[in-house]
């Protein structure tokens, strides 16, 4: 089955966990149109992510995402979509109607210690007192 | 709609970009810049390589102290955090530093673990304010504030460095944050916009909720600051520049009585 990679702002670069797993994938970046305009952010974040973009991506892309994604799709025959967890809200939504149109798989992210589903919110100091042991 | 890569130096792909993303940005076509801060994974490694993790844990706070700028990369999942920590492993062992520079990536995957939980919920207060906060109604900062212009160096002079460069240092970020909801009584959803939009390495979670670790709705106390506290992180430049009466003159009792009492 032929996988493509969407890589988004969480998870910019060659070493993004869905294109390690796919390392023969193509990749595909969005600037999201709506969400810039209302964000408004300075030019120098936009740049900043062109310059990760044009390192990581094969393709570069700007408008609605999943417009954008599901043309790149068609464009590339891909037949899977491979792309790495982000707890973003507009993350889940967008994999959501991704998935109405196109076999999605998520990739776990990286984590610098594993946090077990359902761990209850705390400061700080007591979540890396749990988890951070083996970086203390 | 297809990007292609712009050629030529990195000002000229800028200008470049800047007419395609036109509406897409808060500065005016004109005024769009490039950060000294470049990005891609090329120029995230370098930066990696460079960072020495000796004297971390004491200079930190400083703002001429060791500290790493990779916030943006690891943002962006340019370079990753585990990557990072292990880079750090491997060249410089378990040391005090070291130990310090982890805990503080921890901060970063603790923030992202609320962010999963929370969602959009960490754009409202996570707790009572432990001490009376202004109405919280603005959107945005005043312009005088965001343009730089209150008078006091200190403050003026951080907001110059993150609009031109997208980057400042942390202790900057809290002073800034603190004279903005404690000393202003402005929102703190305002000044976390304004950070948002200007901070290269903004991320949701991290931002909203240091500011809301900054104004108590995420922290047992307020966070607050003093003259001697900028001097001492941040030398003494600003202030022998400084024409301006300062609020920031004062000790931490005097401090939360004008602040505090209600």
């Amino acid at each position: 089955m032929k996988t493509g990679v969407w890589l988004h702002g969480d998870s910019l670069s060659e070493r993004d966990p869905a294109l390690r797993k796919y390392p023969e994938a193509r990749s595909v970046f969005v600037f999201d149109r709506t969400f810039l305009e209302k964000a408004g952010l300075s030019f120098k974040r936009i740049f900043f992510l062109y310059e990760c973009a044009v390192e990581a991506a094969d393709e570069m892309r700007v408008g609605e995402t999943v417009e954008e994604i599901l043309e790149w799709v068609r464009q590339d025959g891909v037949e899977k979509l491979a792309v790495t967890e982000s707890p973003s809200p507009i993350w889940r939504e967008t994999i959501e109607r991704l998935r109405q149109k196109v076999k999605v798989e998520v990739v776990p992210a990286d984590g610098m210690v594993n946090v077990p589903e359902g761990y209850p919110v705390k400061r700080f100091t007591p979540f890396w007192k749990d988890l951070g042991k083996e970086w203390s | 709609m297809k990007l292609e890569k712009f050629s030529g130096t990195r000002e000229e792909q800028a200008r470049s970009l800047a007419k395609v993303m036109v509406g897409m940005y808060c500065e005016k076509v004109e005024e769009a810049r490039e950060s000294v801060y470049v990005g891609g994974r090329t120029a995230g490694l370098e930066a990696l390589e460079k960072f020495q993790v000796q004297a971390y844990a004491g200079t930190r706070n400083k703002l001429k102290g060791n500290v790493s700028r990779l916030s943006f990369y690891i943002r962006h999942g340019v370079l990753g955090i585990r990557e990072v920590a292990e880079s750090i492993q491997e060249r410089f062992g378990k040391s005090y530093d070291a130990i310090k520079f982890w805990q503080e990536l921890g901060w970063r995957q603790f923030w992202r673990h609320l962010y999963g939980l929370w969602g959009d919920g960490i754009y409202k207060d996570r707790e009572p304010a432990k001490v009376p906060l202004g109405s919280g109604t603005e959107t945005e900062l005043p312009a005088e504030i965001a343009e730089g212009r209150t008078g006091l160096v200190c403050m003026d002079e951080t907001v110059r460095e993150l609009v031109e460069r997208g980057y400042i240092h942390n202790h900057a970020r809290m002073w800034f944050a603190s004279f903005v909801v404690h000393f202003r009584k402005l929102g703190w959803k305002a000044g976390e916009r304004f950070f948002y939009r200007h901070l290269l390495d903004g991320d949701p979670a991290s931002n909203a909720l240091s500011w809301q670790w900054v104004a108590s709705t995420f922290s047992h106390r307020a966070y607050l600051f003093n003259r001697e506290n900028i001097q001492e992180n941040g030398g003494k430049e600003w202030c022998a520049r400084c024409t301006a009466k300062c609020p920031f003159d004062a000790t931490y009792p005097e401090l939360e009585r004008r602040l505090f009492s209600k």
